[in-house]
C-alpha cells in the first residue's frame, strides 16, 4: 500500500470534481432537454448568443495579437520593472466587474481620452459591439498572457540559440522552435480567455447594455419572466460552451506530443 | 503513515476552520432594496447599528430583481423595500409578504451635468425640445426591469397632455425604439416589447437596466440627460450633478394630480399593466423574515423622527404618517407608526 496517499488524494479530488459539476448538472436537470428546445428556439436567445460568441472571439484575437508578443519578452526578458508590467497584467481579475466597466468607460467613452478623438472618426464605442469586445478583452486577456508566458518559459531557450547558431535568424528560432512547442499552452489560454470573455457581465453592462449579450439577455428574461424562462438559456448556453470546449480541448491534446516532456 | 496523520490533522483541521469562519452566527439583518435608497439607507444603517449590536447586511439591486431574489431564488431576507409599493403587492402576496407600508415619495426630475449640451437653455418649459436635438443622448433605465423606466415613459406621455405637444412622445421615445403609445377612450397606452424587441437608437438613447446604472454615463458625459428619481439626482450634486425639476402634473410626485395621471397605462410583453400613479416607495416584513425582533426595530428606526430626517437630508419626502394597507397583519409594535388605508 505505498500508494495509498493516492487514494486519499483522488477522494479530496473527487469532492472538487463533485463541486463543480453538481451544480452545472443540477441546471440541466431543472431545465430538461425539453426546455434547451424550447430555448433553441427563441430567436432572440440564439442572437443573444451570437452576439456573445462574435465579441469573444474578437476580444480573443485581439488578445493573441497584442498578448502573445508580451508573453514572450516575460518569458525570456528580464528587465527593470518586469514585476510591475506582471502585477499590472493581473489586475483585471482582482478588480471588480462594475469598476472595470466604469474604468473603461471613463477611458472610452463620449469624452474619454481614447473614445473622444475615436468619436470624431465617427467610432463609437458605448452601446456598441466594439464596447462589448472592448470590455471582454479588459477582463480575459492575464488568461491569454499568462498562459502564453508559461508555455514560452517551458520551451528552453537554448532550442532557439541551437536553431540561431546553424543560422536561423531569431524570428524564424521563434516562429519555428518556441511558438509551435508552446502552441498548445496559447492554444489553451486562447480558449480561457474566449470562455472568461462569454461569461462576463458586470463589465460589459456597464459601457454597451444593447446589443445584449447572453448573459444580460438572460438577466432580463430573469427580471422579465423570473427562473422559469432564464434558466432553459442559461442550460442551452451552457451547453453549447461545453460543446465546444470539450471538442477543443480534445483537438488540442493532439498537439501534447510538442510538449516538453 | 505518521505524515499522513498529520497532514489529515491539518486538513481537517482547516477546513473546519474555514467552516466555522465562513458560519459565523452573529447577529445580523438583511435588508434587500432598491437601488434608489441606497443613500437613505446607508445612513439608516449608520444609525442602527449604533443603537443595536447587529450586523446590518444590505443587498441593492432594482426593485424588481430585488424582490424576484425572495419569490424565485428562494433568498431570505428581513426587509425588502421596493421604489413602487405596488410591486410588493403584485409579486409578494400572498405568499411572501401580507402588508406593506408606503413609507415615502419620490419624483422624476431630469439630470445633467456641466458636460451636458444645452443645459444653459434647458428649462421646465422646453426640456422636450432640447431633448429631441440632435446630438443630444439622453438615459432612462429598461421599463421591463426597474420602476424608473416606465415612470420615465409615463413622464413623456403625460408631457404630451400637459404641453399639449401631441408630437413628444413620438419623437422622443417612439422614433428612436420600439416603444409605442396609442390612445383609446380618451387613455393613452405605452406598449413596451420584450427587452430583446426594444431596438434602441443608442445614439438618441441609453438604456440600462437599472437607473443607477446609469449616473456613470452621465457623470462621463456619455448621455446628456438624464430621467431619473429626485433625491438620487439631489444625493449627487456634490459630484456635478444638477436637475430641472418638472410640472408636478407629470413627475408623478403629488397625490391630488392622481386622475391626470392615471391617464396614463404600460403594458408589458409579460401581460403586466401598470397604470401611472403617484411614486411611493413600500416596504414589507417578509413571511419568511428570520430576523423579525431587529427588523421591527429598523422599520420604528426608519418610521420615526429619525429616519423621516434621513429621507429629507437625502432629498427624498417621507410619508408622515406612514400608510399600511392590511394593518392586521402589521407587527403591533409598529401600529403607532402608521394610518391605515
Amino acid at each position: 500500500m505505498k500508494e495509498r496517499i493516492l487514494i486519499y488524494m483522488s477522494i479530496l479530488g473527487g469532492v472538487a470534481v463533485i463541486f463543480i459539476a453538481l451544480p452545472i448538472i443540477n441546471v440541466f436537470a431543472s431545465v430538461g432537454i425539453d426546455g434547451i428546445i424550447e430555448a433553441m428556439k427563441d430567436k432572440n436567445a440564439i442572437n443573444a448568443i451570437i452576439v456573445s460568441f462574435e465579441a469573444a472571439f474578437f476580444a480573443t484575437l485581439l488578445s493573441l495579437i497584442f498578448g502573445v508578443p508580451l508573453a514572450y519578452i516575460l518569458a525570456r526578458k528580464d528587465f527593470p520593472g518586469k514585476s510591475l508590467i506582471e502585477s499590472i497584467i493581473d489586475l483585471p481579475v482582482i478588480i471588480p466587474h462594475t469598476v472595470a466597466g466604469i474604468a473603461l468607460l471613463m477611458i472610452f467613452g463620449s469624452n474619454g481620452l481614447i473614445g473622444a478623438p475615436l468619436e470624431e472618426f465617427g467610432v463609437k464605442i458605448v452601446d456598441s459591439m466594439l464596447g462589448i469586445t472592448i470590455a471582454m478583452m479588459f477582463v480575459s486577456m492575464p488568461f491569454l498572457i499568462n498562459y502564453a508566458r508559461e508555455g514560452f518559459e517551458a520551451v528552453d531557450p537554448r532550442l532557439e540559440y541551437i536553431a540561431m547558431s546553424l543560422g536561423a535568424t531569431k524570428t524564424k528560432a521563434i516562429f519555428s522552435i518556441t511558438l509551435p512547442l508552446s502552441i498548445r499552452s496559447i492554444f489553451v489560454g486562447s480558449l480561457m480567455t474566449w470562455a472568461r470573455a462569454i461569461s462576463e457581465f458586470g463589465a460589459v453592462v456597464v459601457i454597451a447594455y444593447f446589443p445584449l449579450t447572453a448573459p444580460s439577455y438572460i438577466y432580463s428574461q430573469y427580471l422579465q419572466y423570473g427562473l422559469k424562462k432564464s434558466a432553459p438559456i442559461a442550460a442551452f448556453l451552457l451547453f453549447i460552451c461545453i460543446v465546444i470546449f470539450i471538442s477543443l480541448r480534445i483537438a488540442s491534446t493532439r498537439w501534447k506530443r510538442y510538449d516538453k516532456d | 503513515m505518521q505524515k499522513l496523520i498529520i497532514f489529515s490533522t491539518i486538513g481537517a483541521i482547516l477546513l473546519i476552520t474555514c467552516f466555522f469562519v465562513l458560519n459565523q452566527n452573529k447577529e445580523e439583518l438583511i435588508i434587500f432594496h432598491a437601488g434608489s435608497l441606497t443613500k437613505p439607507f446607508d445612513d439608516l444603517e449608520k444609525e442602527f447599528e449604533k443603537r443595536n449590536n447587529i450586523d446590518v447586511k444590505r443587498e441593492i439591486a432594482g426593485s424588481i430583481a430585488t424582490i424576484r431574489k425572495i419569490t424565485e431564488l428562494g433568498k431570505k431576507a428581513d426587509i425588502i423595500a421596493s421604489a413602487d409599493y405596488t410591486l410588493i403587492e403584485d409579486m409578494m402576496y400572498p405568499e411572501y409578504a401580507n402588508f406593506c407600508i408606503k413609507f415615502a415619495k419620490n419624483k422624476i426630475v431630469i439630470a445633467y451635468t456641466n458636460k451636458s449640451a444645452y443645459k444653459d437653455e434647458i428649462n421646465e418649459k422646453n426640456w422636450y425640445e432640447i431633448l429631441k436635438r440632435d446630438g443630444i443622448r439622453f438615459g432612462f433605465s429598461n421599463p421591463n426591469d426597474d420602476p424608473c423606466g416606465y415612470r420615465s415613459l409615463m413622464v413623456i406621455q403625460l408631457a404630451e397632455i400637459y404641453y399639449k405637444n401631441d408630437k413628444i412622445f413620438d419623437e422622443l421615445i417612439e422614433k428612436n425604439s420600439g416603444i409605442k403609445s396609442m390612445e383609446r377612450n380618451g387613455k393613452f397606452i405605452i406598449e413596451v416589447p420584450p427587452t430583446a424587441e426594444l431596438n434602441i437608437n443608442t445614439d438618441k438613447i441609453a438604456m440600462r437596466s437599472a437607473e443607477i446604472d446609469l449616473m456613470a454615463t452621465l457623470e462621463t458625459g456619455d448621455i446628456d440627460y438624464l430621467f431619473i428619481y429626485r433625491s438620487v439626482a439631489y444625493q449627487h450634486r456634490y459630484s456635478g450633478v444638477y436637475f430641472i425639476e418638472l410640472p408636478e402634473e407629470i413627475d408623478l410626485s403629488n397625490p391630488s394630480f392622481v386622475d391626470v395621471y392615471s391617464k396614463v397605462v404600460v403594458n408589458f410583453s409579460t401581460g403586466k399593466i401598470i397604470e401611472a400613479k403617484p411614486i411611493v416607495y413600500g416596504i414589507t416584513i417578509p413571511l419568511n423574515a428570520q430576523n423579525k425582533d431587529d427588523a421591527i426595530n429598523f422599520l420604528i428606526l426608519l418610521l420615526n423622527e429619525t429616519g423621516q430626517k434621513i429621507f429629507e437630508e437625502n432629498g427624498q419626502i417621507p410619508i408622515v404618517p406612514a400608510i399600511c394597507d392590511n394593518i392586521e397583519n402589521l407587527p403591533i409594535q409598529l401600529r403607532k407608526y402608521v394610518v391605515e388605508k
